[in-house]
């Protein structure tokens, strides 16, 4: 409903200097994904000869027939993408608002001991190598699709974030009185403290989501057959099979036409994207204020 | 308690795990020297005795690789012996409490007593062990051990008692009646536990590979002890110009990468027309998604000397082509710029969220007290951001000598006229790792560093925030 | 009452330590405490019994193997079926089965240190690119040379001894190679039919190929001359890759002379000289630097990694940098395929003019079995079969006949290209390249314009003082002793040297001395030491004298 309160010249200064502000940023931020998008409906040969440009100067959808002549590959990579993002997804933000719960509880004797084992792990590592020995060797990971979505369950900022959003989203006087009423911890967590982390949720399932989305690192190391591959290592490893290749002094194929060209690796970029742009407004429903949780007062 | 005999008993630990006794004596000189292939001119280098903190020169010295990571615990308990009983003993002289009596004291008391303990029966094992694998009596534990744990048992044990007569006092409980109070809490963190062991934990031994100088025959495990040797090549390495770098670039993200983000989040909070906030929103969180892979190609596109984008409209313009490639001084902002570009859009969604768990009502109170949009947001929406804000600035300060890798090296490539502004410990690190490949060793020290220094960093200022608002600090 | 007795304790227990301490606190040093025991020298430990030197006996084929073989880049499409096929035969001769298993070439140098610290290949393909000489020094690889005797004779037999040789390390076969003699040299790639059009010389010298690129200036003055960047120079030799051409001039033992910037002459290998402190090198640096104002490269080329297509799209006229013959082939059909067939490409190799060319060393590509499998022996007996039978080789090589490829007049072809379709199993699919029989390989068309150069070569190199030798790929340095002034050195050669050779320095003489001075701040000479011993050493092993 409008406000029929009559806004003040400051306030209007401040709604225009919003708006102008947002939308420099917006077109600046969306600029270079235009090119891409604009190089991915270009011709490869003017790519190459006349650089990048807003506009397609020589349009042609030449750089998405080469993706899709062979569906296969990228439809598989995209089901793995789809199932390691869902299944990370649900059981690392599981884990998370958990552990957030717990050290958010005033209560735990611990709490301070166990946040500081988890921040812990982010400043000190013992390294690539070990971490890479833990899965294939001494679990003996190796090629199954456990080792490309376990890692990244959960990380020590969302946990944090998770804690921060759990204390600012549920005042202690609403658990006490909880806890008067006998109710006990899994009561508090389910009944009490989900239904009102909604922003919380939607945060760091959406960063714990993009991270998985977004991740090739895992399947570089771990996968020993293309049918486990992410779909940004899909891509990443066609673009350096031809840097590598063209630098091998070895006598390796000719078939430059199945080479990605520049139109292509741009197209790809694309296809990868794509999707996540579509779920990013969906998560941006749960952005919502908040519940009045002004029923206790005092 | 008795202050003196805790003062005393604490004091007797120290002594004792101090580099003045010899907690491991070599015997059997000549069978054990000629069984592990040690020969006179090595003898030269080596004890009859040794105490926890030069273990492993004898590991080093006498060439035993196998005996390393042994010894490196041996040397942690026995720093983190002297550690717990010296904070011990300096919080009973200035008589820091805490508020439940004295069961502060007592606790720092039972840890320092305790790891003298843990470290006396590792040394022992550490003697079995060693001796099990050569197959030879050469090494014994002195007389100095037995006593130690003699002395830190009964410490342990007379803490014990004083605490549960405290414990009485104040109601309190131990571990035990946690558990039995809290179970679900401690179930709900049983995958967590799992998670961190295996992805962190357990791998964290590889610290050790800092120390050692890798080959394949001796393996993972067994190679050669070599102290600090990997480290030299950080000296070598002007190490304080990429150290100021990686600080300063750090710094620079941090403050104005956070300083943006807040004021973005600000402004969409404010908009009225939803579907321009949800466009600008989406709009500014696409650069997330461009790979710093495909980026790289767009910006030498842009900035390349002859048929740049930008050098097209400058000399379209008439004036004189820039150079951007060969001058370092327009990197920091340019290399500011992108990060900030790629990351506004993904960090304002955290401000966001906590801007929307505001109570709208105290906004409405606020407008009918007759504050103006301005006045609302310096006085309500940036104090309820501040906790967020304060706890992801810590967050960051823990890597603060950790760069944006991909960031740095895709931009920047191999670029050296640009490396003295543009160079950040990663970037080093993992150009010198590809000229020698198989330097684990390297690559662990120069994290190793990165790791301390932030962690020593990140211990000061959570302390400092602490004693200012403990709501606020990360730990 | 109890307080007493606890501080009497107390007191009691540091009285004793403090006296046990103070007899152990006199810690001679074990070589004292042998002197006093009145000990000469320690007597050296028993070793174990020495093994019985083994007869060519037959193996125990009893027991199914199943071993896994680690190869570069990526899997054909038909992966399963040819291995299915494969492993058919090879359960019938050896009893074993293999399981190819690619790196991909994302990471490719990481994941396969990986692989061999992990210990889960058993067969491993290695060349020097990819270090040989430090992880067989390291132990990385199984000792071959008893089990070729053992296990494989026939193996041995057809890699033939020389070949054998040049893959040992510190004395011992850690590999065995392929048997395709293949020249790998580097050379100049450029616009044959440019250079026809406006009537210019060969660039087969350093006056030539600077009128070659000047004289097309003239003629269409945007048109990109030369595609220069840092790739190739990603080591201790050249900082950026234009410095490249320099291999006109001097007849250094390999392109781009040794390390540190020392060099020596192919007929005088062990004869060190230094390059960086010397006239020359102050001189070649201003030619250098003429060519970059004459704009032979972008100004920005220090940053520039996108020019793989460059020459295939006529952004460049030629390229100076690790241009061996393959690809100068692989240019031929891009010009093809990319629709210009006016366009022609040419290739002179810096051998012609310098007189030092070489056919690739054998650890250029080879096979080795990794330290901890389990079955050497059997590991060893697929490799000769895989070398040795037709059969065998032809089915890992090029797919199944009829179904992948076929053979007429000898050459052979792909089915699936020949129809236009993404062939499912390429021209030695399995990138098994150190599987190559050169009495068996199957040329493809292109080959032949391929071994036709060769040829060439071999006569060339039958000149040269060690004829057709690789002198310096067999080296292998182990800088343990001075690996913090390498990397130091490494970061001079990025932030002073590549400049210098891009000629983006105003003042030459300026920038050569701060070169040379930070140089040897970074340690060059604790480098140029070490390395030189271990050199001539090296060459003293030889006979490269």
């Amino acid at each position: 409903m409008q406000n029929k309160i009559k806004q003040s010249a400051a306030n209007k200064t401040l709604s225009a200097f919003a708006y102008v502000l947002l939308t420099i940023g917006s077109i600046i931020c969306v600029l270079p994904f235009i090119v891409i998008v604009s190089g991915s409906f270009t011709d490869n040969a003017t790519i190459i000869t006349k650089g990048y440009s807003l506009l397609p100067k020589n349009f042609t959808t030449a750089a998405y027939q080469t993706i899709f002549r062979s569906p296969k590959d990228i439809i598989q990579a995209y089901k793995m993408n789809f199932y390691y993002t869902g299944i990370g997804t649900f059981l690392g933000l599981m884990m998370i608002t958990l552990t957030g719960y717990v050290i958010s509880r005033k209560e735990f004797k611990y709490r301070n001991t166990v946040s500081f084992l988890i921040y812990f792990t982010s400043i000190f590592g013992g390294g690539m190598i070990p971490w890479y020995l833990m899965y294939a060797n001494v679990l003996n990971l190796k090629g199954h699709t456990l080792a490309i979505w376990f890692p990244a369950l959960m990380s020590p900022f969302l946990v944090i974030l998770m804690r921060t959003f759990i204390v600012g989203a549920v005042p202690d006087a609403i658990t006490e009185s909880a806890k008067i009423d006998g109710a006990g911890h899994f009561t508090i967590f389910f009944k009490i403290v989900l239904p009102v982390l909604k922003p919380g949720l939607a945060t760091v399932g959406l960063f714990l989501a993009l991270g998985y989305w977004n991740d090739w690192y895992r399947s570089s190391m771990f996968s020993t057959n293309s049918s486990t591959w992410q779909l940004q290592f899909y891509l990443y490893d066609l673009l350096n099979a031809t840097t590598a290749m063209k630098q091998m002094a070895s006598n390796v194929s000719m078939k430059t036409a199945d080479l990605p060209t520049e139109s292509v690796k741009l197209a790809m970029a694309v296809v990868a994207t794509g999707p996540v742009l579509l779920f990013y407004p969906f998560v941006q429903r749960y952005f919502v204020s908040g519940i009045t949780v002004g029923a206790v007062k005092g | 308690m008795n202050k003196k005999i805790s003062i005393g008993g604490s004091l007797a630990c120290i002594i004792l795990a101090l580099p003045i006794f010899n907690q491991i004596k070599v015997v059997n000189l000549v069978a054990f020297f000629s069984k592990i292939g040690v020969n006179k001119e090595m003898a030269k280098n080596l004890f009859t005795g040794y105490h926890l903190f030069n273990i492993l020169s004898f590991v080093q010295n006498a060439n035993q690789g196998a005996l390393g990571i042994f010894a490196m615990v041996l040397f942690l308990l026995a720093v983190a012996t002297l550690y717990f009983n010296i904070a011990f003993i300096i919080r009973v002289i200035l008589k820091r409490n805490g508020n439940k009596g004295e069961l502060g004291l007592i606790a720092a008391g039972k840890l320092g007593f305790f790891f003298e303990l843990i470290t006396s029966f590792a040394t022992i094992a550490f003697t079995i062990f060693a001796n099990k694998k050569f197959k030879i009596t050469g090494f014994v534990p002195s007389v100095a051990v037995y006593i130690a744990i003699a002395v830190s048992l009964a410490g342990y044990v007379y803490f014990k008692v004083i605490e549960k007569k405290e414990r009485e006092k104040y109601k309190e409980h131990g571990l035990l009646k946690e558990f039995k109070k809290n179970w679900p809490l401690f179930l709900m963190l049983i995958p967590t536990f799992i998670y961190f062991m295996i992805n962190n934990y357990l791998p964290m031994f590889g610290v050790y590979f800092a120390f050692t100088s890798f080959n394949f025959r001796d393996g993972l495990w067994a190679s050669p002890f070599i102290g600090f040797k990997n480290f030299e090549f950080l000296i070598k390495a002007d190490l304080f110009r990429l150290t100021k770098n990686t600080i300063l670039y750090n710094i620079a993200f941090i403050g104005i990468g956070n300083a943006f983000q807040i004021l973005f989040a600000i402004l969409v909070s404010r908009v009225t027309l939803k579907w321009f906030k949800k466009t600008s929103q989406t709009l500014m969180f696409m650069p997330y998604f461009v790979s710093f892979v495909i980026l790289k190609v767009i910006v030498y596109n842009v900035f390349e000397y002859q048929y740049g984008l930008i050098n097209n409209f400058v000399t379209q313009s008439g004036a004189e082509k820039i150079d951007f490639y060969n001058t370092p001084s327009y990197w920091p902002f340019l290399i500011t710029f992108f990060y900030l570009w790629k990351n506004i859009g993904y960090g304002m969604v955290v401000y966001l969220a906590t801007i929307m768990g505001i109570d709208n009502e105290i906004y409405e109170a606020a407008k009918v007290d007759g504050a103006n949009d301005f006045q609302q947001i310096f006085y309500i929406t940036l104090p309820h951001i501040k906790p967020t804000f304060i706890i992801l600035l810590l967050y960051a300060l823990g890597s603060i000598m950790k760069g944006q890798f991909e960031l740095f090296y895709q931009l920047v490539g191999n670029n050296g006229v640009l490396f003295n502004a543009t160079d950040i410990f990663d970037t080093y690190v993992y150009r010198i790792t590809t000229t020698q490949p198989l330097s684990i060793g390297l690559g662990t020290a120069a994290g190793l560093y990165q790791s301390i220094f932030g962690f020593l960093i990140i211990v000061l200022v959570n302390f400092l925030v602490k004693r200012k608002n403990p709501e606020y600090a990360l730990f | 009452m109890k307080k007493k007795v606890l501080s009497m304790f107390l007191a009691a227990s540091m009285v004793a330590t403090l006296l046990s301490g103070c007899g152990s606190n006199t810690a001679k040093t074990a070589a004292d405490q042998l002197e006093a025991e009145g000990v000469g020298e320690i007597p050296v430990a028993e070793e174990q019994a020495p093994e019985e030197t083994k007869e060519a006996t037959t193996l125990d084929l009893s027991k199914q193997v199943d071993l896994v073989f680690y190869v570069m880049g990526d899997a054909p499409k038909d992966e399963e079926k040819v291995e299915a096929a494969i492993n058919e035969k090879l359960l019938e001769k050896c009893n074993a089965t293999i399981d190819m298993q690619f790196s991909t070439w994302t990471e490719f140098q990481q994941k396969y240190a990986n692989e061999i610290t992990a210990q889960s290949a058993d067969l491993i393909y290695i060349a020097n690119w990819l270090n040989y000489g430090q992880l067989a020094s390291s132990g990385a690889f199984v000792e071959l040379d008893d089990l070729l005797d053992t296990v494989a004779p026939t193996l041995k037999e057809t890699v033939g001894e020389n070949a054998l040789n040049m893959c040992r390390v510190d004395g011992k076969i850690y590999a065995v190679p392929n048997t395709w003699a293949e020249y790998v040299s580097a050379g100049v790639k450029y616009r044959e039919d440019l250079r026809e059009k406006y009537n210019l010389p060969v660039p087969n010298s350093l006056e030539n190929l600077e009128a070659y690129l000047m004289g097309i200036k003239e003629n269409d003055p945007s048109q990109g001359l030369l595609t220069a960047t840092t790739e190739e120079s990603q080591g201790f030799q050249t900082g950026f890759d234009a410095a490249w051409a320099l291999n006109f001039k001097y007849n250094w033992v390999t392109q781009n002379g040794l390390y540190y910037g020392l060099a020596a002459n192919y007929d005088t290998p062990s004869d060190v000289y230094d390059y960086w402190y010397s006239d020359d090198f102050v001189d070649d640096m201003k030619m250098l630097k003429r060519w970059a104002d004459a704009g032979f490269w972008s100004k920005s080329a220090l940053s520039d990694t996108n020019n793989s297509e460059s020459y295939a799209n006529g952004l460049c006229v030629a390229e100076v940098a690790g241009q061996n013959p393959n690809k100068q082939i692989t240019a031929i059909m891009e010009f093809k395929n990319g629709g210009h067939d006016d366009w022609k490409s040419a290739y002179v190799a810096y051998g012609e003019t310098n007189g030092v060319i070489y056919p690739g060393h054998a650890t250029q590509n080879g096979t080795a079995i990794v330290n901890g499998c389990k079955d050497p022996e059997r590991a060893l007996l697929v490799l000769e079969t895989l070398l040795c039978d037709d059969e065998m080789n032809a089915l890992i090589q090029y797919g199944i006949k009829g179904e992948h490829y076929d053979v007429v007049d000898g050459i052979y072809h792909n089915l699936a290209d020949e129809a236009g379709e993404s062939s499912t199993f390429p021209y030695e699919g399995f990138n098994t390249w150190n599987l190559r029989n050169g009495e068996t390989k199957l040329p493809q068309a292109t080959d032949v314009e391929l071994q036709k150069m060769f040829d060439a070569y071999e006569k060339l190199g039958a000149k040269t003082k060690f004829p057709n030798v690789n002198i310096f790929d067999g080296f292998s340095e182990n800088f343990e002793s001075y690996s913090a002034e390498r990397a130091a050195v490494s970061n001079v050669m990025s932030q002073y040297l590549a400049p210098l050779e891009a000629g983006l320095v105003t003042d030459v003489d300026a920038a050569v001395e701060e070169f040379r001075s930070k140089m040897k701040e970074a340690g060059i000479d604790k480098c140029r030491e070490e390395y030189t011993k271990q050199w001539k050493a090296y060459c003293d092993e030889y006979g490269y004298n």
